[in-house]
């Protein structure tokens, strides 16, 4: 019954499309249980909530769960690991059919997601392993990350230079870009790095600038700063402003919002590149592989988001000035075909 | 008075250092008897009652209980051998945040033996049995924080009473109870004594005393002054030897006041109290004396702004008065030396001269700017006038002797000229030579201005007062010129005898 | 005349009395923590290239101008015998109100700034009355309003950080900009020996700092906070409203708080989202390493400075010769215990 209607589904969302009646799509020709979408009830349980990131994130998870027309509950258990655990587990007693994971530890969410599991509940883990073959990885590939600014960084100043390097360890995403940071090392030996600071006290661009004005007196010299978080590169951005040297270092980062957007097109500015994922589809993707796991459809183990590399001269050049426009006028950023069947709704189309 | 004394106490000695607060004491309870402990401030009376509950190690003397040594190491010891004590501060005897029944039977959790797991609802029942006893009936399960101080009284004592001692200690019970809270109380002790529990009752209240006791020991300096325990007991005579000294008028030469400076009528301080007048004429020095707890402070406090009276009101220089704060007060002339000056007067992150130029900062700047200079010219002339003993006016407070601290704090406010300059308790921890010094002092200073002092030791008021008036149970009772003073009536009054009179 | 009355008149006429000889430990105690950030500076200077230098010296003041204001908001309610918890937040709260003024209502420099200071004035009110009258102990009512104003500030943009452009709740695009006069608070330097030398916050905090030391000093004001708050019955009885003065010093740490948030918006150029917590970490910090500095053993506006340079100078020391951020806080809290334990123990076996 069920696969049928789903083929049926899929039959009609493909005429519809052919004869360009547009992307509306009606309940009747979603597959089950989207057919109903009123009763589908999902759940996001956060470990991380405030900043822009996790901000754009769930706007991106509200506007597909809204495409598909579900129900979604938000529980933010504002970084305490333990709440987060009982948050998973008063998800499975509201009855919800599906649970994205955003963020969280290991430690404490494998055995909550395994309980979701055997409750029968379809999960999906956004940024966070909680190694169980049952339950698809969502991930903005940080390594890509890294690897676009990087490389970018070698296209403008060379095989060999001197830089500073932003990071503090422990915090997973930074890990990841720092292993790339370090296979870049190994394979261009004229990457020269003269110091490594960085910290999570906030503000941090504060925190962060305060360290920058330090580096840059003791290490005049530096040409490149790797700053792969975006509050870092802001950071080092008043920092580098302030010591008038501007002209002198050249900034890559990692991440985008709409406030680095202004900070990248302020005249002279030294932050010249970022690459980043678009945390909105990010949060697309994770409802998305969600709703295909809750259709009987397969999405991959990895359901990896692409990140795209934003120059300052991409944003002079089409005049972006905000989120928005970026993903108005840089369509690689604004949506991403992953875990995009053809039945799905896609949250863009107006 | 043939049975044979429970609890005897023979030869007890104790010393803080060089001071001798215990002399050699001798004092006898008897079960089913209750003997009251008289004695002013510094006679030893907690000291006594520290040693006796343990607290406190004593350095000689000897201690029966029922004919066998008594000689407790811990309090826990004391209350294990049969004595217990109420203390003074009733919240030191309960547990605010717990249950009447957790409160009543707390003892029990603590100490060798005591169950691991706890079990509410044998609690309660062991605390029933223990109200029962005590004819209690408070709500078992109610927090003392709910409860009044009486009800929170009765809890300590049934908790005292639940280890059945064989010597009870109450200590200053009724200090903060109402007179009706006061009389359930005695309904307590009275039924104690009836059950032949020997009682130790330590108050100044000769209302408590007139109720309750059997037998009245006075102490003074340490010692025994007094016993007396024929019927009818002689009050007067227990107070007399509570004072002490041959009490003898001073020899100063009484001066006359001038014109009236405050004048209060029918000035109420307690909803209960009787209302009474008082005026204070310029020049003179008065002196309010009485025991302790009789409302001194309260009318100083009244004085001066800090506490509003009942009814009644006060005119200053023939215009109304009524301060709503201290600092109304001191802008209309009216200044106090409040007692206990560690509390209440000193400063001490201050120096000397930032102590002195506290009240007045305000008159010595220019646009809220102090002048450490002119501060410090007023301190010297303070200092130079009251011999103050310090290397010089920027010495640390805690430097200071106490006579010299006093001196401070009495120098503090006389930098400016006062319509009426109330003391309260100056002498109070201040050595002899310091105190002739300030009494002298303020003597020479009283022109100009009215000088109210309130002192409980009567020799204190002899020796710098022109008139003494009398306070008993928050009223003024009797009024003395100090040239001619009958002592016996005077006591008489201290002692509430006036009551009886009319 | 007796010996001590010919002593006393001595003291009284200013006679010279004899000099006092300090001993090594009161030395120590007096200006051991002057030495020590002395020798740490020599030490840098010697170890680490470029911190021997004006540009050097104007940074660390920079980078300590907006926890050094925070500190001296929080020595004023120290002196009271109070404590603040919520400036942390209060600065960030500024800092968000300031952003939502300009760039969400379109307003100017001049009304984000009055706004702040409001806000701050505001709060040290509630602060104070929860204190004063609702007798809520001082950390408990100030830990309340921490947590209530980084909700608070959280609210207008639902959680968003405030950026120019960016898109509020409801999908509108914020049209407003911050001013170039207010961004001029973060950027602007003065000439100072050498051109475009010192910056704005470093001018406000010396200002700023002047003026709490002055206050507390030199006036009655100031003087009767430190006797209320070392003897509040007894400066009741000497005549002083006590309960204004206690308010009066959360309105001041309010204040500073919210100037020290107008910097922060000035010199991030944007609205971040932020408990504020380590900001208040660091000026408790400062304030509390201010009780050591030439043994005061109590709260003061100048030591206050000089702990906030004291942890200025060793964070710029260590970040130049690379020490890790963890290192960091291990040594600030070294510091901060030795600080503790020159006031306490020592200064205290003085007396």
């Amino acid at each position: 019954m069920a696969i049928t209607r789903r083929i049926l589904g899929k039959l009609t969302l493909g005429l519809i499309g052919a004869s360009t009646f547009g992307g509306v799509s009606f309940a009747a020709d979603m597959p089950a249980p989207f057919d109903k979408p009123g009763d589908v009830k999902i759940a996001l349980v956060r470990y991380l909530s405030t900043g822009d990131f996790f901000q754009s994130y769930l706007s991106g998870v509200e506007a597909q769960a809204k495409a598909l027309g579900v129900d979604l509950r938000v529980l933010d258990s504002r970084q305490d690991a333990a709440l987060q655990a009982d948050m998973v587990d008063q998800a499975i007693a509201l009855g919800v059919q599906g649970i994205i994971i955003q963020h969280g530890l290991k430690e404490s969410m494998k055995e909550a997601a395994q309980r979701a599991v055997d409750a029968g509940i379809k999960v999906v883990a956004f940024d966070v392993d909680v190694e169980n073959d049952q339950i698809p990885q969502v991930e903005q590939s940080d390594r890509d990350l890294a690897r676009l600014a990087l490389e970018q960084a070698i296209k403008d100043n060379g095989e060999s230079f001197k830089a500073g390097y932003v990071y503090v360890a422990g915090i997973a995403p930074l890990d990841r870009r720092d292993e790339t940071w370090k296979e870049f090392k190994k394979k261009y030996p004229g990457i020269n790095e003269v110091a490594q600071f960085g910290t999570m006290d906030n503000p941090i661009a504060n925190s962060v600038a305060n360290q920058a004005r330090s580096v840059i007196s003791a290490n005049p010299d530096i040409t490149v700063m790797f700053a792969p978080y975006d509050e870092f590169a802001k950071g080092v951005k008043i920092a580098v402003d302030e010591a008038g040297m501007s002209s002198s270092v050249k900034i890559y980062s990692a991440d985008i919002s709409t406030s680095d957007i202004a900070a990248m097109r302020e005249p002279d500015s030294a932050w010249v590149a970022t690459a980043a994922t678009n945390p909105t589809v990010v949060g697309q993707v994770s409802v998305r592989t969600l709703a295909m796991l809750l259709a009987g459809e397969d999405p991959g183990h990895n359901v990896i988001v692409p990140p795209t590399l934003i120059t300052q001269k991409d944003l002079m050049d089409s005049d972006i000035k905000n989120m928005e426009e970026l993903g108005a006028k840089l369509p690689q950023f604004a949506h991403a075909d992953v875990a995009m069947p053809a039945w799905m709704p896609n949250p863009n189309a107006k | 008075m043939v049975q044979e004394a429970v609890f005897r106490i023979e030869g007890l000695r104790k010393s803080f250092g060089p001071n001798q607060v215990l002399g050699g004491v001798d004092l006898e309870l008897r079960a089913g008897v209750i003997t009251v402990l008289m004695g002013a401030n510094g006679a030893g009376k907690s000291t006594l009652v520290r040693i006796v509950s343990g607290v406190y190690d004593r350095d000689a003397g000897r201690i029966t209980l029922a004919g066998q040594v008594f000689s407790p190491s811990s309090p826990a010891e004391a209350i294990r051998a049969g004595v217990v004590t109420v203390h003074q501060n009733i919240n030191d005897g309960v547990v605010a945040d717990l249950d009447v029944a957790t409160n009543l039977t707390l003892d029990r959790l603590n100490g060798r033996g005591a169950p691991l797991v706890f079990n509410p609802r044998r609690v309660r029942r062991e605390a029933a049995a223990v109200a029962a006893r005590m004819g209690l009936s408070i709500d078992l399960t109610a927090r003392i924080s709910d409860l009044s101080l009486a009800d929170r009284q009765m809890v300590a004592i049934a908790r005292a009473m639940a280890h059945e001692p064989k010597v009870l200690i109450l200590d200053e019970p009724t200090s903060s109870l109402s007179s009706a809270e006061a009389e359930r109380l005695f309904q307590v002790v009275e039924r104690l004594r009836a059950r032949g529990v020997a009682i130790l009752y330590i108050s100044h209240r000769m209302s408590d005393i007139r109720r309750l006791a059997d037998t009245i020991v006075s102490l003074r300096d340490g010692r025994i002054s007094g016993i007396f325990e024929d019927q009818p007991l002689d009050y007067e005579g227990a107070v007399n030897a509570m004072l002490g000294k041959k009490i003898s008028a001073g020899d100063i030469s009484v001066r006359a006041a001038t014109a009236p400076v405050l004048h209060a009528a029918n000035l109420q301080l307690t909803p209960t109290s009787r209302p009474f007048s008082l005026t204070l004429g310029g020049g003179e020095v008065v002196a309010i004396t009485g025991l302790v707890g009789v409302g001194k402070t309260a009318l100083a406090e009244t004085l001066f702004g800090v506490r509003a009276p009942v009814s009644g009101g006060m005119t200053l220089d023939g215009a109304d008065y009524a301060p709503r704060s201290t600092r109304q007060a001191i802008e209309r002339g009216v200044f106090l030396v409040a007692k206990d000056r560690g509390e209440n007067g000193i400063v001490p992150g201050f120096n000397i001269y930032e102590n002195i130029s506290l009240p007045f900062l305000k008159r010595i700047s220019n646009f809220g700017i102090t002048s450490r200079r002119s501060e410090r010219d007023l301190a010297r002339t303070q200092i130079a006038s009251l011999g103050v003993v310090c290397r010089s006016e920027r010495d640390e407070m805690s430097t200071l002797s106490g006579g010299n601290q006093q001196k401070v704090m009495v120098g503090r406010w006389l930098t400016q000229a006062s319509r009426v300059l109330i003391l309260d308790e100056p002498f109070q921890g201040v050595d002899i030579s310091a105190r002739r010094d300030l009494a002298a002092k303020l003597r020479a200073s009283a022109i100009g201005r009215a000088t109210l002092v309130f002192v409980t030791e009567l020799d204190e008021a002899f020796e710098i007062a022109d008139r003494i008036l009398v306070m008993s149970e928050h009223t003024l009772v009797g009024e003395h010129r100090n040239a001619d003073i009958n002592v016996d009536k005077l006591l008489a009054e201290i002692a509430g005898q006036h009551q009886m009179v009319g | 005349m007796n010996l001590e009355q010919t002593k006393t008149l001595n003291a009284a006429t200013g006679a010279p009395h004899p000099v006092h000889k300090l001993t090594i430990r009161e030395l120590a105690i007096k200006y051991g923590f002057l030495v020590l950030l002395l020798g740490l500076i020599l030490f840098f200077c010697a170890f680490t290239n470029g911190f021997a230098s004006p540009q050097s010296a104007v940074f660390i003041l920079q980078s300590v101008a907006i926890t050094g204001i925070l500190a001296l908001g929080v020595t004023a309610t120290l002196v009271v015998g109070g404590f603040d918890l919520s400036i942390g937040s209060v600065a960030t709260t500024a800092m968000m109100a300031s952003s939502y003024v300009m760039v969400v209502m379109g307003g100017d420099a001049f009304t984000a700034m009055l706004v702040c200071i409001l806000i701050g004035v505001v709060v040290g009110l509630i602060n104070g009355f929860l204190i004063v009258y609702m007798r809520v102990p001082d950390l408990l009512a100030t830990l309340g309003m921490m947590f209530l104003l980084v909700g608070l500030q959280r609210i207008p943009t639902e959680g968003r950080s405030i950026a120019t452009g960016m898109t509020m709740p409801d999908g509108s695009v914020a049209s407003g900009t911050f001013s170039p006069a207010f961004l001029a608070l973060g950027r602007h330097r003065f000439d100072f020996v050498l051109p475009n030398l010192v910056p704005v916050s470093v001018v406000v905090l010396i200002l700023l700092a002047i003026v709490i030391w002055f206050f507390l000093e030199y006036t009655r004001f100031g003087r009767m906070m430190y006797a209320v708050g070392s003897n509040e019955r007894a400066a009741q009885l000497a005549g002083a409203p006590v309960n204004a003065y206690k308010i009066s010093a959360y309105v001041i740490s309010g204040v500073f708080a919210s100037i020290g948030g107008i910097l922060l918006a000035a010199r991030l150029g944007r609205g971040d989202i932020a408990s504020g917590n380590n900001l208040l970490l660091d000026s408790v910090a400062a304030a509390l390493i201010g009780f050591a500095v030439l043994g005061a053993a109590k709260p003061n506006a100048f030591g206050t400075a000089i702990g906030a340079l004291f942890v200025g100078v060793l964070l710029q020391g260590l970040t130049m010769m690379n020490a890790p951020y963890y290192t960091q806080d291990f040594v600030k809290g070294g510091v901060l215990v030795i600080a503790l334990v020159f006031t306490f123990a020592l200064s205290q076996r003085r007396r």
